[in-house]
């Protein structure tokens, strides 16, 4: 990322619960689309976000089954974002608060999510050419 | 880079997780050399008057035995040289304009709290 | 003088912490800062015509740049010409340049 600039973002905000998630991803892409080199930190109910044994399911109301249906979920966003920003050839990165992982037995993540803790927040901050806060409710 | 800690809600998880998420956040930020302040908005200056240790939940044969202590991490932040304001309007506001805020915490009338915004490069606003 | 981007996400219908926001954002403007505002979700209700928000509306008043999030406005069925005067549609990409210009941007 030497030749981008970086942008970190801290979320709070566990899947499936509050608009601020779809926001929260549409900064990722948006900063990706202006080429700017893109860090998370997830703390607490984020970091199930990355969580590798989400599942899509059918929906009986929809008359859907799970195909039909493709059921969204935030570790396919994920996943999405990672590939946007290779095919771009700009930076990535994702970290979990680990002690927010352990505590929510979440541990088996996507790959290409890391496990760190408050520390990796200031370092993010602190190289990164801004930051920007979404806390929870 | 100096950031701006704005704590604008109290007692959200302070049961299950034993301290406030943020309050936490920051004291480990800071042990990691972190330039920060702490401003107390909203419910969140109910930390500035807190003075004992939260109750310890008990459900079924369950039982808490390390509640909350906000008052220790209120004064580790302020020792380890974080300064923490509290907004005295929001106090008022709460009915909590007569206690005595914690040692070292400093109240900030809400006309002023754009000057602090104004010290700080980042805010962040929890 | 500063720059400042509020990513307004709470509403004043539902939130009453939006009336010390919204304060906050007319001292720095007042203060000669360059405040703008980007409404987003339930953020973006009062930008409606005819709605009534008196708080918000003085945001308008005193001339703070006011834009609504173009995906919140499109779940809501809210058009362009149904926002009030002064407020435009903008995307994600407001944020992202606001960071990357260095200003101030939080979260509300």
């Amino acid at each position: 990322m030497s030749d981008t600039k970086t942008l970190t973002f801290a979320f709070m905000e566990p899947p499936f619960e509050s608009e601020r998630t779809v926001t929260f991803f549409r900064l990722l892409d948006a900063a990706l689309d202006r080429g700017a080199g893109v860090r998370v930190f997830a703390y607490e109910g984020a970091v199930a976000l990355a969580f590798a044994r989400q599942q899509p399911h059918g929906n009986a109301v929809h008359h859907r089954d799970s195909e039909e249906e493709d059921h969204p979920l935030t570790k396919d966003w994920i996943a999405a974002l990672q590939e946007k920003a290779r095919s771009k050839g700009i930076g990535f990165e994702w970290i979990n608060c680990g002690l927010c992982v352990d505590e929510r037995g979440v541990n088996d993540v996507i790959e290409g999510c890391g496990r760190g803790g408050p520390p990796d927040l200031w370092r993010y901050a602190s190289e990164a050419h801004n930051t920007l806060t979404i806390g929870t409710r | 880079m100096k950031v701006l800690q704005v704590i604008d809600q109290a007692y959200r998880t302070t049961t299950e997780e034993q301290d406030d998420t943020i309050l936490w956040l920051t004291q480990s930020m800071r042990g990691a050399g972190g330039d920060l302040m702490v401003l107390l908005s909203g419910h969140g200056v109910h930390y500035a008057i807190s003075r004992e240790r939260q109750p310890a939940l008990t459900l079924g044969t369950w039982r808490q035995t390390q509640p909350a202590e906000l008052p220790r991490d209120i004064a580790n932040l302020v020792e380890s040289g974080v300064p923490v304001y509290a907004i005295q309007d929001d106090l008022e506001e709460r009915g909590l304009g007569g206690l005595a805020l914690q040692n070292g915490v400093r109240p900030v009338a809400r006309r002023a709290v754009a000057e602090l915004y104004e010290q700080a490069d980042q805010v962040w606003h929890w | 003088m500063s720059h400042y981007l509020f990513i307004q996400s709470q509403d004043p219908f539902t939130e009453t912490r939006t009336h010390h926001q919204f304060d906050l954002i007319g001292q720095l403007h007042d203060a000669g800062h360059q405040v703008a505002v980007l409404l987003v979700q339930n953020g973006v209700t009062p930008a409606r015509r005819g709605a009534k928000s008196d708080l918000f509306d003085d945001l308008l008043l005193w001339g703070v740049t006011v834009r609504a999030d173009q995906f919140a406005l499109a779940q809501r069925e809210i058009d362009h010409a149904d926002l009030k005067d002064q407020i435009g549609v903008a995307d994600m990409d407001l944020v992202i340049d606001a960071m990357l210009a260095g200003h101030k941007v939080i979260w509300h």
